[in-house]
C-alpha cells in the first residue's frame, strides 16, 4: 500500500492546490481547445490530409473503427500540434542529442531521412523491371536507380547500401546494361530539404546517361526559378529549415508535352513545367505536373530522331524534359499510377528505341506500388 | 485505451474527472450512497474505458463478474451456515464448490482466450497432426482482472474478506476500475474494499495523484517508447556485433521497466486522484543484489500474488528442500506461463526458478557476504540474460543472442551501425540508468531538507509537470511508435 500517499492524502498546502490547477488548467484548458479550435484539414508540413471525426454509429462502435479513427483524429486535431511538434525534434536532437530523430538526420548537406534498404523489395522490383523489358522486343535497355541522399551526407549513416540495390537489380537484369549513377551525384546533387535531386545539378547525370545510350545533350545554360521551396523533409523534422529554391532549364517553345487523361482515356496537352502545381501540396509537382500514369514530351528540335521510353518516378519527371533535347519523343510511364497490363493501349514501342528503367531507393523499397504482375 | 494516449488524457479523463467530482459534490454529506454514486460514475467509465479496445470483451468481462460476485455472496452464504452448525458439512462441501466454480470458470476462461492456441499448436507438434489454431483476440487486461477476482473468491473462502461485496457496483468497481484494470497493479479486494465504501477525497492527494501521474507518463512515453524505438532498430539491424546486442539487452532491459512501472505510476496516481491508494509495483528492482530481491521489487503484485495463491498453499518453505524446488519451480512456470502462451515464456520462469533455488539453498549466504556491487553485477547479468528469454520469439533465437553477447557468431566486436547508435542513444540511456535507480528521488529528498529547498522544489515540481505533460504531448501527437509491453498480458 502507498503509505506516503495516504498519509499526504490528511493534509493540503498550497503548494498541493497549485499543483492541482496546473494540471487541471493544462489538461482541462487544452481538453476545451480542442473543442473550440477548428482543427486543420491539411498538413502542408507533413503534406498529408489530416484525419477527420469519425463516423459515429452502431457498426463503427462495434468494429472498433470508431475508435481508431477517433485516435487518429485526436493526435491529427490537437491545438497548437505544430509547435508541439517542433519541440519534439528539438528536444530529441539537441538535449537529448540523438544524431537524428526516426531516421530524419540534419547536416551541413541539409535535412534528409536514411532508410534501409530492402533487399528482398528491391529484388521483386528488379523481376518487375524483367517482365516489363522481356516483353520489349528489339528495344534497347537501360536501368538504373537514384541513390538515397543519405549516403553522401559526409558522415556515416546507417541507411541506403547502393552496393547491395546493384546487386539486387543486377540479379535479374544481367541481360540488360546498368547505368551507374552513384558515383556521379553528390550532396549537391539534391536539395537541402527533400529527398530530390535538383534539375540544375543533373549535368553529369544527363550526360552519363547520354555517354551509356549514345547521345550527347548539351544542357542550357539558363535557368529560371519558380520560388522557394520547403521540401517534404523540412517539414516532417518540423524545426526550422532555410528554404531551398526550386530552379529549371527552360525548354524550347516547341518543346510540348502530352498526358494521359484517366478520365477520357485520351492523350491532351499540357506543360512540361506546371508552374500552377508548385504552387500546390507538392511543389515538386512542377515537373511535369507530378502524379501522371504516362506522359510523352515532344521535341522537333532534339539533336536525334530516337524515341526513349522512361519507366520512372518523380526524380524521372525533372530528368526527361532535359533528355528531351536529345529524343525526339520521350515518354514517361509511370507504374505507379497504371498497371503495365494497360499501357500497351496507349503506348507503342517501335523497335530500336531506347528504354530507361530508373526509380529511386524510396520505390526499391516499397515494389509494392509497381504494377506489374509477376507471373 | 492506453493512458499514454491523447484521447485518454485530453478527452477521457478530463470527462471522467469532471463528471466524477460533480457527483461527488452533489452527493456531499451521504457518505455510503454517495460513495456508490461516484463509483457507478467510475464503473461506467471504466466500462467505456474497456470498451474502447475490445467493445465485444466488454459483455464477457460483465458476466464474469456477476457470476463472481453472485457465487461469493452464496460463498458467505454457506459459511454463514457452517459456523451456525446447521448443516454444517453439507455447507462445507457447498462452499468449496462454490469455491472451485469461481476459480476454475475465470481461470478456464483465461486459458482459453489465452493459451488454447498455445495447446493445439503444442500438441501438434508431439502428435503431428494439424489441429487448425483458433487465432482468438486476446480480451484486454484479462490476465489482470481474472487474477483479482480469483483472489477475491480465495479470499473469500479462507475467509481473509469477510463479506462479500454486498453491492454490485461496488464489486463490480473493484474489478474494472479503469486505472489498474488493464496493466495493474494486482489489486487485492482486502486491500480495497473498504475505500469501495467510504474514501477521502483531498487537495494533498489529488496533487500526489497529478505528481505522479506525470512521472510515469513521461517514463512512459519519454524514455520507454525512445528505448523501444532503439530496440527495434537493433533487432532489425544486420549489424549483429557484441556491441549491438548489448545494446539492445540494455535498451530492452531499460524499455520494459520504464514501460511498466511508469504504466504503474500513471495507475497509482489516477488512484489517488480518485481517492484510492493503490499498492505500489515497483521499488527500483535494478539496484537489487540478487534475484530474491529482485523479485521483491519488480512486478510486486503479481510475486505476491503467486506467492499467497500457489506458493503457500503448495507448502511453502514449510516443507523439506525437495519440495521447496518444487513449489518454486511450479510457482514459477507459471508466473512464466501467465506472461506469455509460449514455452520461451515458461523457460523464463523456470531460469529465474533455478536462480531462486540456488540463492535459497547453495550461495545465498555467500551472496550477502559478497560486497553490494558483485551482487548487483551478477543480477544485472542474470536479469539481462532473463530479457534475451523473454523477448525472443522461440529458444532458437534466444540461444543466438546470446551466443552474440559472448562473441559467438557475431559479426565482430562493434559495428558502424551499433556505434552510430550507442553515440545517438547515450544521453538517452544515460537518462534511464539513472532514472532506474533512486538517485533522483533521494537528490530531490536531500534538496527538500535545505531551508532554501522546499521553494526551489515547488518552483521545480510545477515547472516540471508542465514541462513533462508538454512534452509527453509532444511525443504523443508526433509518434507513431507507442507500444506497450504488458498490454497483450
Amino acid at each position: 500500500m502507498s503509505d506516503e500517499l495516504g498519509r499526504r492524502a490528511q493534509t493540503w498546502s498550497l503548494r498541493q492546490l497549485l499543483t492541482c490547477l496546473v494540471f487541471i488548467g493544462l489538461v482541462g484548458g487544452w481538453a476545451v481547445a480542442n473543442r473550440l479550435v477548428a482543427p486543420p484539414i491539411v498538413s502542408q508540413t507533413e503534406r498529408r490530409t489530416l484525419a477527420t471525426m469519425p463516423d459515429l454509429s452502431l457498426s463503427s462502435v462495434t468494429s472498433g473503427t470508431f475508435m481508431s479513427g477517433f485516435e487518429e483524429f485526436a493526435a491529427d486535431s490537437f491545438a497548437g500540434r505544430e509547435p508541439l511538434r517542433t519541440l519534439k525534434a528539438w528536444t530529441v536532437l539537441y538535449p537529448l542529442a540523438q544524431l537524428d530523430k526516426s531516421g530524419l538526420y540534419e547536416g551541413d548537406s541539409g535535412v534528409g531521412r536514411f532508410e534501409r534498404l530492402n533487399v528482398a523489395s528491391a529484388t521483386k522490383v528488379a523481376t518487375k523491371i524483367a517482365v516489363v523489358a522481356s516483353s520489349l522486343d528489339g528495344l534497347n535497355i537501360y536501368y538504373s536507380f537514384v541513390p538515397d541522399k543519405s549516403i553522401y551526407a559526409g558522415r556515416y549513416l546507417p541507411g541506403f547500401d547502393p552496393e547491395a540495390a546493384r546487386d539486387a537489380l543486377a540479379s535479374k537484369l544481367a541481360d540488360y546494361t546498368f547505368i551507374d549513377l552513384t558515383s556521379v551525384l553528390g550532396a549537391d546533387s539534391f536539395y537541402r530539404t527533400d529527398l530530390h535531386w535538383d534539375q540544375t545539378s543533373l549535368d553529369p547525370v544527363v550526360q552519363t546517361i547520354g555517354a551509356a545510350m549514345g547521345v550527347t545533350t548539351e544542357l542550357p545554360s539558363d535557368v529560371a526559378t519558380a520560388g522557394d521551396f520547403s521540401g517534404v523533409y523540412a517539414g516532417q523534422l518540423a524545426l526550422p529549415v532555410t528554404a531551398d529554391q526550386m530552379a529549371y532549364h527552360p525548354l524550347p517553345s516547341v518543346v510540348t508535352a502530352e498526358y494521359l487523361n484517366a478520365t477520357t482515356l485520351a492523350m491532351q496537352p499540357g506543360p512540361v513545367y506546371d508552374l500552377e502545381a508548385f504552387t500546390g501540396q507538392d511543389p515538386y509537382d512542377l515537373f511535369l505536373s507530378g502524379a501522371q500514369p504516362i506522359v510523352r514530351i515532344t521535341n522537333p528540335n532534339a539533336t536525334t530522331e530516337r524515341e526513349l521510353f522512361l519507366f520512372r518516378d518523380s526524380f524521372g519527371s525533372s530528368l526527361a524534359p532535359l533528355l528531351s533535347l536529345d529524343y525526339a519523343h520521350v515518354t514517361c510511364i509511370d507504374l505507379r499510377y497504371i498497371s503495365w497490363s494497360l499501357v500497351p493501349d496507349f503506348v507503342t514501342f517501335p523497335p530500336g528505341s531506347d528504354v530507361l528503367f530508373l526509380y529511386s531507393s524510396q520505390i526499391l523499397n516499397s515494389e509494392a506500388v509497381l504494377q506489374v504482375q509477376v507471373p | 485505451m492506453l493512458f499514454s494516449s491523447v484521447t485518454f488524457i485530453y478527452y477521457f479523463l478530463p470527462g471522467v474527472l469532471a463528471l466524477y467530482f460533480a457527483v461527488l459534490w452533489l452527493t456531499r454529506g451521504r457518505q455510503q450512497p454517495g460513495s456508490r454514486a461516484v463509483n457507478a460514475v467510475l464503473l461506467v467509465a471504466s466500462f467505456v474505458f474497456y470498451a474502447w479496445g475490445e467493445p465485444k470483451y466488454a459483455l464477457l468481462m460483465a458476466a464474469e463478474i456477476l457470476f463472481v460476485w453472485a457465487v461469493g455472496l452464496a460463498q458467505v452464504k454457506a459459511r454463514k451456515t457452517r459456523i451456525n452448525g446447521a448443516n454444517s458439512e453439507s455447507a462445507s462441501n457447498i462452499e468449496k464448490l462454490l469455491l472451485i466454480a469461481t476459480v476454475v470458470i475465470p481461470l478456464a476462461i483465461l486459458g482459453y482466450f489465452k493459451y488454447a492456441d498455445f495447446f493445439i499448436d503444442s500438441f501438434n507438434a508431439v502428435a503431428g497432426t494439424e489441429l487448425p489454431i483458433l487465432r482468438l483476440a486476446l480480451p484486454i487486461g484479462i490476465s489482470f482482472y481474472t487474477f483479482q477476482m480469483v483472489s477475491y473468491s480465495i479470499d473469500l473462502y479462507t475467509g481473509k474478506v469477510e463479506e462479500a461485496g454486498r453491492n454490485l457496483i461496488d464489486f463490480a468497481c473493484y474489478v474494472v476500475l479503469f486505472v489498474a484494470l488493464i496493466a495493474g497493479p494486482i489489486v487485492r479486494y482486502s486491500e480495497i474494499a473498504a475505500q469501495l465504501i467510504r474514501r477521502d477525497h483531498s487537495i494533498g492527494g489529488f496533487a500526489d495523484g497529478v505528481s505522479r501521474f506525470a512521472v510515469g507518463l513521461a517514463k512512459k512515453v519519454l524514455i520507454a517508447n525512445l528505448c523501444g524505438e532503439l530496440v527495434a532498430i537493433l533487432k532489425d539491424s544486420p549489424d549483429e556485433s557484441v556491441l549491438a546486442t548489448w545494446l539492445y539487452v540494455v535498451a530492452f532491459a531499460l524499455q520494459i521497466y520504464f514501460d511498466f512501472s511508469g504504466y504503474s505510476d500513471m495507475a497509482i496516481g489516477l488512484g489517488a486522484m480518485f481517492g484510492f491508494h493503490l499498492p505500489e509495483n515497483f521499488n527500483y528492482p535494478y539496484i537489487a543484489t540478487s534475484i530474491t530481491d529482485f523479485w521483491r521489487r519488480w512486478h510486486m503484485t503479481l510475486s505476491s500474488w503467486f506467492r499467497d495463491y500457489v506458493y503457500i498453499p503448495l507448502g511453502g518453505s514449510f516443507v523439506g528442500a525437495p519440495r521447496q524446488i518444487r513449489n518454486i519451480a511450479v510457482v514459477w512456470a507459471a508466473t512464466g506461463f501467465w506472461h506469455g502462451a509460449a514455452w520461451q515464456f515458461i523457460g523464463w520462469g523456470l531460469f529465474f526458478a533455478l536462480f531462486l533455488s540456488i540463492e535459497k539453498f547453495a550461495f545465498g549466504g555467500a551472496l550477502q557476504r559478497l560486497s553490494g556491487p558483485v551482487g548487483h553485477i551478477y543480477l544485472l547479468l542474470a536479469v539481462g540474460i532473463s530479457w534475451v528469454l523473454f523477448d525472443a520469439a522461440s529458444f532458437g533465437d534466444a540461444g543466438r543472442t546470446l551466443g552474440h553477447l559472448v562473441g559467438a557468431g557475431s559479426s565482430g566486436l562493434v559495428g558502424d551501425e551499433s556505434l552510430y547508435y550507442l553515440r545517438s542513444y547515450a544521453v538517452m540511456l544515460l537518462i534511464g540508468v539513472i532514472g532506474a535507480t533512486p538517485l533522483p528521488a533521494r537528490l530531490v529528498h536531500a534538496i527538500g531538507e535545505r531551508d532554501w529547498g522546499i521553494k526551489l522544489l515547488t518552483v521545480a515540481q510545477h515547472l516540471g509537470i508542465v514541462l513533462l505533460l508538454l512534452l509527453a504531448t509532444a511525443f504523443l501527437v508526433d509518434g507513431s511508435f507507442n507500444p506497450f509491453i504488458y498490454f497483450r498480458f
